[in-house]
């Protein structure tokens, strides 16, 4: 496997799957409205290769007001919908603003979606901040920072997420800064799972 | 209809060895990746997904 791993960026090609087009294909969007975007938890172990897939993607989208909302959305509006409202003020105002997320899907379809939101947590205010960009070809996406989406996994804790966090300690172990790899685990009182089931 | 005995100890602790063998065939899974170029694992993770 050839992928190179920076502090700040992962760079890699792959053979693409129709959910890695579904997410270039509505992170370009994001990308061209200058929107800050983080993709966290499921899809980022299946784009380095976890042999699953996933029904939703997760983006945490930076706060904006509604005005940049409005043009986000008759933007994304060209090739996808929302699938809880027609209405960009209510989508605006009623869901995001309410710490309620939006789904998006491209039309006449319902699965995957995009399962839009605001950032909710301190941690969310985090990954959006410390997000790594991620070089697949000629695309280019912000995705967590895996010290942070490992521990993250654990702390979620079905059978399905520490599967996840498996896969991307071992694909990444060599790369992680694993001060702040423990330091989240320590926070997120992941030790004994990492214990058990990572190492 | 008599429905058999459950030990439910016994489902618990085959549901651990279950797990845990899928987690030993993550980490060989991605070995094998490491080893294989990238577009070897893709086209099989394409295949799979779509």
């Amino acid at each position: 496997m050839k992928i190179t791993v920076t502090e700040k960026k992962i760079e890699f090609k792959k053979e693409l799957n129709k959910l890695d087009r579904f997410v270039i294909e509505f992170t370009s969007l994001l990308n061209n409205l200058k929107m800050q975007y983080v993709i966290v938890s499921g899809y980022i172990p299946i784009l380095f290769g976890r042999s699953r897939t996933s029904e939703d993607v997760d983006i945490i989208v930076e706060k904006i007001d509604s005005e940049t909302f409005r043009r986000g959305w008759n933007t994304i509006s060209v090739g996808f919908y929302c699938i809880n409202t027609k209405h960009a003020e209510e989508a605006y105002e009623d869901y995001l603003c309410s710490g309620i997320s939006l789904r998006f899907a491209k039309k006449n379809t319902f699965i995957p979606n995009i399962e839009f939101k605001f950032p909710k947590t301190n941690l969310d205010d985090w990954t959006l901040k410390e997000r790594r960009e991620v070089v697949l070809g000629s695309h280019r996406f912000s995705i967590s920072p895996l010290e942070l989406q490992i521990p993250f996994k654990l702390h979620l804790g079905s059978e399905k997420d520490i599967e996840d966090a498996k896969f991307l300690y071992t694909l990444f172990k060599e790369d992680l800064d694993m001060n702040l790899f423990r330091d989240f685990n320590r926070k997120l009182k992941t030790q004994s799972l990492f214990q058990r089931y990572l190492q | 209809m008599r429905t058999p005995r459950i030990n439910l100890k016994e489902l618990e602790k085959l549901k651990e060895e279950n797990f845990r063998e899928r987690l030993e065939f993550i980490e060989k899974y991605v070995e094998w990746m490491k080893k294989s170029s990238n577009k070897t694992w893709s086209s099989q993770q394409k295949d799979l997904i779509d």
